[in-house]
């Protein structure tokens, strides 16, 4: 190549790599163009969530309390060794050498395993709960040798009456799948940001809102480290309220003890006021063992155990009212102007349709001879009631018991309460596609039947007998109470004070000499009662009645009490299931649950 | 003599030179706020600039026959401190690239980016008569040499860059339109095999730039960050010392490789925009004077340099903007670093003196 035509070529391609880099460099600026501008937004977001934390501070959960401030669920702090399940670790090799620190039960191992499985929210799950102060000690001289996992304090909810509060005050459990739907649907999702535990029975659940708080929060600044470089803003959570109940616990205690071994279900009320004062469900459990999941083994004890401890027979429990229906069924027959004293009629011990279809005996097979509306109370004679029936009719009888509260919601400050059964010709045509008998009417004045109610219904209506138009509808939240439901709304008793006071001589002629429950009768106060034999099989008058209810559920034992007679200041309904006749079992309870709270009432 | 004195006492371009000012001055105030760890690289490249613009006037007076006769003796001697490097240098980030003589420390990889195409320029002035396939071939000898003992250290970077302007030389030197179209051809099917023999880290650095959120904590990690600073830069920047992606950390080698990151998050779109026409007046202005050379070595030293200069303005740039996979390549002028620094400024220098004189080499 000659020197000139190379000094040509050098100077034409000198151009062309030149000018290949200034086109390079103006891609490399359209590029800068399109991250900067174009894409700014995205970046941005990118760069405060690289920077920006927002972390929750859980509110810690408020304390229910009894009425005189005993303490019923309180926040017991505790620490916690906790894995992130969500990061990656290998669990067998944490698992090795926690155990060189500290032992971990294989418990502990499946509690771990089952949080992570069901684990929907929390962050971090714990592998060993509860460490001593040794524990602790030795688990921070030699955190080193594990990584991956923390130490945690936590605030854990602790019930300190263990089974005596169980039912009314219920328990706490991990937030799972469910819970966050209903959440979520609820629009309160955000409130559980950083809280591991929610309500799940009880007061726990009723007043779940109240009892949670609001969560604070944290918004912190970190470098690439996580090393957080300064606070930005925080606000302090608002913490959950204290609920106060008003339950007496020490009432309560008296009551559970009261039951021994057996099954059923007591609720103690102020009739003035509608305060629930004892509420007891046997038999029962420890809430403390669900706070972190219960184990399979307690689980499977508690839920097929045949006397269904789990179940809350105050407000679940259902059962034929028997012979404490009585008094309403009274009721209904005087404001429907029958049967109103003097009138009386002669009992021979049985009874007979009109149409001589059939025949239903009386509990006493010889009969209780001249009775009147109150001594048809004292003697809870079932011939009285037998004809009273027929004469009134379903419609009237159940109108009456529909004043009193049967058949619906008594509005009580608990979740899913039961309505029981107040069942009339429609109910039997749809339910059983069967026509409606006179007999079942006859029946159904004395409490058996199809008629079905809740421990809680029977003290409910009884306190509108123990009180004449009073507020008393039942609630569990001392202080102001609003009904929860239209079904709850109180409903003004058309009764006249005159004609409840037949009703009410009858029930206190219960425990005067020759009544059902005359051994309740004491010097210091008089008590106003009803006794109950809820007889599912073989009913009296030998009509057979096919029922739903399993064969278990059997003469079961009820009563309703309210003392002192003339002051009512305690209302009590009783049901103990296979309990035998009226009150021999039902009565002692109820009378040292009285005992207790009138132990300072002066008969003057 | 009176004459040659007359040459010597050269003028210094004033446009290269304000706009290189423009760039070390901006640099430096990026760097005070890059260098929020105090860890005194402020004052250290202050000191690295102070030796480069020394280097650059002394060598923009220096008569290009000297320089020119040089040329041979300091590229066998930064060969001789690549493979010293090899086998005593310093180990950073897996790579062996420093060499430490207790006061200074330096990287003798930015040294040859500079020695190579020079090497490449005197060989072609001294077979400016007889350049064929040949002269081509020993070109390619010569470039392979500091091109392996780089490769393997490992930088495939900088291996590359020095490739670039290698190849600008031997391309504007006259290799044949048929050896390059056969050239490129090859290389293209070679490349699955080269991608086979590149390091397992260096793949995933390139197979990051087409999704660097694949790995987002690995090898996409450093490309992220970076375009996170870029991006949330915006139109107008964060303003200095305001950068959180660098103040927290977040941005890797933010005085060095990614100090462009810095600046971007900072000044923003526009500052981004002033700088880079403050590099294209800098580079038109070196090849205006390149195109006024007249003789082989001249123009191709020349034109050796800027590409050695621009390509390192582009891979930088490129690498920062997501554009290029992750290699190590400061950005001229601005990043912190010694030897670029100080061996850019000279390289200059160099320049200045080769245009300043070109009448005088003309013949």
């Amino acid at each position: 190549m000659q020197r000139n035509q190379l000094r040509f070529v050098i100077a034409k391609r000198q151009s062309i790599v030149v000018g290949l880099f200034f086109v390079l460099l103006f891609l490399i600026i359209i590029k800068f163009f399109l991250v900067q501008v174009v894409q700014h937004n995205y970046f941005e977001k990118k760069s405060v969530n690289n920077s920006i934390k927002l972390i929750p501070i859980a509110p810690s959960r408020g304390l229910i309390v009894d009425r005189n401030n005993k303490v019923l669920a309180v926040n017991k702090l505790i620490y916690n060794i906790e894995i992130d399940p969500n990061k990656k670790h290998d669990f067998d090799n944490i698992k090795t050498h926690l155990r060189s620190i500290i032992p971990i039960s294989d418990a502990d191992v499946e509690q771990y395993h089952r949080i992570t499985k069901e684990n929907y929210y929390s962050s971090t799950v714990p592998i060993k709960s509860n460490l001593s102060q040794h524990q602790v000690a030795s688990f921070l001289a030699r955190q080193y040798l594990v990584d991956q996992v923390s130490l945690v304090p936590r605030l854990e909810r602790f019930y300190p009456f263990n089974e005596y509060s169980s039912h009314v005050v219920g328990y706490i459990n991990r937030i799972n799948k469910d819970d966050m739907d209903k959440l979520r649907r609820m629009d309160r999702l955000q409130l559980y940001k950083g809280t591991d535990h929610i309500g799940k029975t009880g007061v726990e659940l009723m007043y779940e809102n109240s009892i949670h708080g609001f969560p604070g929060f944290k918004k912190i600044e970190v470098d690439a480290k996580g090393n957080v470089i300064r606070t930005i803003e925080s606000q302090e959570p608002e913490h959950g309220q204290t609920i106060q109940l008003t339950i007496d616990i020490d009432l309560q205690k008296i009551a559970i003890e009261a039951f021994q071994d057996q099954s059923g279900a007591l609720i103690a009320m102020n009739p003035n006021n509608g305060e629930i004062l004892a509420y007891v469900s046997q038999p029962d459990f420890n809430p403390n063992l669900f706070i972190n999941g219960i184990d399979h083994k307690n689980w499977n004890k508690l839920n097929n155990d045949k006397s269904k401890p789990l179940l809350d027979r105050v407000i679940h429990g259902v059962y034929p009212p028997g012979s404490t229906l009585k008094p309403f069924v009274a009721m209904a027959a005087l404001e429907n102007n029958l049967r109103k004293p003097p009138y009386k009629m002669f009992d021979p011990g049985y009874f007979t349709m009109p149409n001589g279809s059939k025949t239903f005996r009386d509990w006493k097979r010889e009969g209780h001879g001249e009775v009147d509306l109150v001594k048809a109370l004292a003697v809870s004679c079932d011939t009285f009631f037998y004809s009273l029936g027929l004469e009134l009719g379903i419609i009237k009888i159940n109108n009456t018991l529909s004043n009193f509260g049967f058949g619906k919601v008594t509005g009580v400050d608990l979740l899913n309460e039961k309505k029981g059964l107040l069942a009339n010709e429609e109910w039997k045509k749809n339910k059983k596609n069967k026509r409606w008998f006179a007999g079942e009417t006859v029946i159904t004045a004395i409490g058996q039947g199809y008629t079905q109610v809740t421990p809680i219904q029977l003290a409910s209506a009884t306190t509108k007998i123990a009180v004449f138009n009073g507020d008393n509808q039942p609630h569990l939240k001392l202080g102001r109470f609003l009904p929860l439901s239209k079904n709850a709304e109180k409903k003004e008793m058309s009764t006249s004070t005159d004609l409840m006071h037949y009703i009410r001589k009858g029930m206190e002629d219960v425990t005067a000499p020759g009544g059902t429950a005359a051994f309740l009768a004491n010097d210091r106060y008089k008590i106003a009662a009803k006794t109950g034999t809820a007889q599912v099989f073989g009913l009296k008058g030998g009509e057979y009645i096919e029922d739903d209810l399993p064969d278990h559920l059997k003469d079961h034992a009820l009563l309703i009490a309210y003392a002192p007679a003339n002051r009512p200041q305690l209302v009590i309904a009783v049901v103990v299931e296979h309990g035998g006749s009226g009150g021999t079992t039902a009565g002692p309870i109820a009378k040292k649950v009285f005992d207790y709270y009138l132990k300072n009432y002066n008969n003057d | 003599m009176i004459n040659s004195l007359k040459y010597l006492r050269s003028e210094i371009d004033q446009t290269v030179l304000a706009s290189l000012g423009i760039i070390i001055i901006v640099g430096l105030v990026t760097l005070y706020s890059a260098d929020h760890n105090q860890s005194n690289q402020f004052i250290s490249q202050i000191v690295n600039i102070v030796l480069g613009l020394i280097g650059l006037f002394v060598l923009s007076q220096t008569n290009p026959r000297v320089i020119f006769s040089y040329i041979p003796f300091i590229f066998i001697i930064s060969i001789m401190l690549l493979i010293w490097v090899k086998f005593f240098g310093l180990e950073s980030n897996g790579a062996q690239r420093w060499i430490d003589i207790g006061i200074i420390k330096f990287q003798p990889s930015e040294i040859i980016k500079f020695t190579a195409p020079l090497m490449l320029a005197w060989f072609y002035q001294k077979n400016e008569h007889n350049i064929n396939i040949s002269s081509h071939g020993i070109a390619l000898m010569i470039l392979s040499v500091p091109f392996y003992l780089i490769l393997t250290q490992p930088d495939l970077g900088t291996a590359l860059m020095i490739s670039f302007s290698a190849f600008a030389i031997i391309f504007t030197a006259g290799l044949p339109r048929k050896l390059l179209i056969g050239g490129s051809f090859t290389l293209l099917i070679a490349s699955p095999f080269i991608w086979h023999a590149l390091e397992k880290y260096q793949q995933a650095r390139i197979l990051s730039l087409i999704d660097p959120f694949q790995d987002a904590l690995g090898s996409g990690y450093q490309t992220i960050q970076s375009l996170i600073a870029l991006g949330s830069g915006g139109m107008i920047g964060k303003g200095w010392m305001n950068s959180s992606q660098t103040q927290l950390n977040f941005l890797p080698e933010a005085t060095t490789d990614f100090i462009f990151a810095v600046f971007s998050e900072e000044f923003g779109f526009i500052g981004v925009l002033a700088i880079m026409m403050v590099y294209i007046i800098f580079f038109m202005r070196l090849s205006f004077m390149a195109s006024r050379m007249q003789d082989t070595f001249s123009r191709l030293a020349t034109l050796g340099l800027i590409v050695s200069i621009f390509s390192g303005v582009i891979v930088n740039l490129g690498m920062i903007s997501g554009l290029l996979p992750i290699v190590g390549a400061p950005l001229p002028f601005f990043s912190y670093g010694g030897t670029s620094m100080v061996v850019s400024l000279v390289s200059i220098g160099i320049i200045m003196s080769l245009y300043s004189h070109k009448s005088l080499i003309a013949n």
